[in-house]
């Protein structure tokens, strides 16, 4: 299981951003338009084949040209103010039929992100997920922190449109960051380092949608132009976010009136428990959203060579 | 070990067990896998290879790690053991290796594989047999689609009348393999014989013909195929008969003949008729 370094760029204690797919992939999609934006370089990876099984082969006249599999990469980015190292992952390695990272090789994986950030100097870990919420989907997302010490609250709540966990409503502070998103942090905290998680919020019944939610991936990189100081054109999330934003109002359009009416209670104000719908209204949408979401799901039944 | 050469120190010896020093000199290893094995056309080749050119088990690959151990499966009543090993055919220099194909770890395994095969056995060269389903008559001449790691060993194979295969899409375990040889500079090449869809559930003796062929050819075996004459006869035959009692089967597959396709529902019921017609009624 091995890293590869293209280069080894001159950095001084640069922080480290860190992006996976999960829920909405929220901040996969935030972290890295934040790479883009920033233009930073790649200068190395993890080498895939232990962690991930290959998506495709192209085979060409008779030769095998290539197997593709998901990439791991590690880019980095000299600031005015300071150095920053990114890894975008664009898969989390899975043990069994799980979603997300778990287990020993996804453990092994963050160690593997963490000593590269540690030979740069690195000494602090930011990472970006989803914090699933009973929010009205037209209300702007907020970003949720996480922290791995109390002495970085000051600086956290500082960032625009953030809040500490135990500020979110009904959560008092405890939960689950599940995955990689999560994992790369506590091996973070365990080896010294400060480790900070910007979520953003996603309504509690798009949570399992298979597509993403780029209006909390904007509010969580409002967040990291706030911390990095820097200036971005935010319009670049516009498209993505009027064609999702057009797709849900799509699905919202299809609830019951009585439903609606009730869900609508949301806009109002960000409620601890899915207050405004029933039980009943939850399930409803559950079964006639899930219904939808499945169509996406379906894959070409082509054998494998 | 004597016959062990350098280079162990990367080996994970603990994964494989090894029944006894093989001698061979610069064997090809050839592989076959037994999960999905359409037309049974990897199982039946390494099964013909093995008795006729008198294979010695040798070493296996341990389950551990790479199959689920939670249970046994059983089908037809029988329990089914995953097993991966390799025979060696002496004198002809040659290296089998027969497994299902592993739930866990690919990576993990197929490096095994090649460490066995390249740090005991110092194979030269690496060939896997895969049946593929076409949508071609059984009447129709069969093609060995190939696919190779290494532009120089394609010229070497060329005059063998394979054809290059061109496809982009998820890969098969044999691939990978093939992925990993050329990774180890071993060139290889993936033969993907075609078998008609309605016989992809049995057996395709043609196929097997025509793949063994291309083995006796290539590593000048000596091969007696006449047994397997017999058997395409014989299969060639049920089917002619079935198409004169049976006209609705005779039309699907004058359609195929004729280069024309059959619905979802009729391809079913080619296939299972078929199947009910060799594999049941014998």
């Amino acid at each position: 299981m091995g890293i590869r370094l293209l280069k080894e760029p001159e950095l001084e204690k640069p922080d480290l951003i860190c992006g996976w797919p999960g829920i909405g992939n929220i901040g996969l999609i935030a972290i890295d338009t934040l790479r883009r934006v920033l233009k930073a370089e790649e200068f190395g990876e993890i080498e895939p084949w232990d962690f991930f099984y290959p998506g495709k082969v192209s085979i060409r006249d008779g030769l095998l040209k290539d197997l593709e599999f998901p990439t791991n990469k590690f880019y980095y980015k000299s600031l005015e103010k300071r150095d920053l190292l990114f890894f975008i992952g664009e898969k989390q390695p899975t043990e069994g039929e799980r979603m997300y990272a778990t287990g020993e090789k996804a453990y092994h994986m963050a160690n593997l992100v963490l000593d590269v950030a540690e030979k740069f100097g690195c000494q602090r870990v930011y990472t970006s997920g989803a914090c699933v919420s009973p929010i009205h989907h037209t209300v702007k997302p907020r970003v949720i922190s996480v922290l791995s010490s109390e002495k970085l609250t000051k600086e956290v709540i500082r960032y625009q449109n953030t809040i500490l966990m135990s500020e979110m409503e009904g959560r008092e502070g405890e939960g689950v960051i599940t995955g990689l998103n999560g994992l790369l942090l506590a091996v973070a905290k365990k080896r010294g380092l400060e480790s900070i998680c910007l979520m953003g919020e996603i309504p509690d019944w798009l949570s399992g949608s298979p597509f993403p939610y780029p209006m909390a991936s904007k509010s969580v990189l409002e967040g990291f132009a706030d911390i990095l100081g820097v200036s971005i054109d935010f319009r670049i999330l516009d498209s993505m976010v009027a064609q999702i934003e057009e797709i849900i109002e799509r699905l919202y359009e299809g609830f019951p009136p009585e439903i609606k009416e009730r869900y609508d209670q949301r806009k109002l104000v960000a409620q601890a428990k899915p207050a405004g719908i029933t039980e009943e209204d939850a399930k409803w949408i559950k079964e006639h959203i899930n219904g939808f979401f499945k169509k996406g799901d379906e894959q070409g039944g082509e054998r494998p060579i | 070990m004597d016959f062990l050469r350098k280079g162990m120190s990367r080996v994970e010896k603990g994964l494989f067990e090894i029944y006894r020093a093989p001698k061979l000199r610069n064997p090809a290893l050839i592989v076959g896998w037994q999960t999905q094995d359409v037309g049974k056309l990897s199982s039946n080749i390494l099964r013909f290879l093995n008795e006729k050119l008198g294979g010695q088990e040798i070493a296996e690959i341990k389950p551990v790690g790479f199959f689920p151990l939670g249970g046994a499966v059983f089908r037809d009543n029988l329990i089914q053991v995953p097993e991966s090993k390799f025979w060696a055919c002496e004198k002809n220099d040659l290296l089998i290796f027969r497994s299902e194909e592993p739930r866990y770890e690919w990576y993990k395994f197929l490096t095994t594989v090649l460490d066995f095969a390249e740090h005991y056995c110092h194979i030269k060269e690496l060939y896997t047999i895969s049946g593929t389903p076409s949508l071609a008559a059984h009447t129709t001449p069969r093609r060995i689609l190939a696919v190779y790691n290494q532009p120089e060993f394609q010229k070497i194979i060329q005059g063998y009348g394979l054809e290059d295969m061109t496809w982009e899409g998820p890969p098969a375990i044999s691939s990978y393999l093939l992925w990993a040889a050329e990774r180890r500079d071993i060139p290889g090449l993936s033969l993907w014989p075609e078998i008609p869809f309605y016989l992809a559930a049995g057996e395709d003796a043609m196929a097997t013909k025509l793949t063994l062929s291309f083995l006796n050819r290539r590593f000048s075996l000596g091969l007696d195929l006449g047994e397997l004459d017999l058997e395409v006869r014989n299969q060639n035959e049920k089917i002619a008969q079935l198409r004169r009692e049976n006209a609705e089967i005779n039309t699907y597959i004058n359609r195929l003949e004729s280069g024309l396709s059959l619905n979802e529902e009729e391809q079913v019921k080619l296939a299972r008729e078929v199947y009910e017609l060799l594999e049941k009624r014998g």
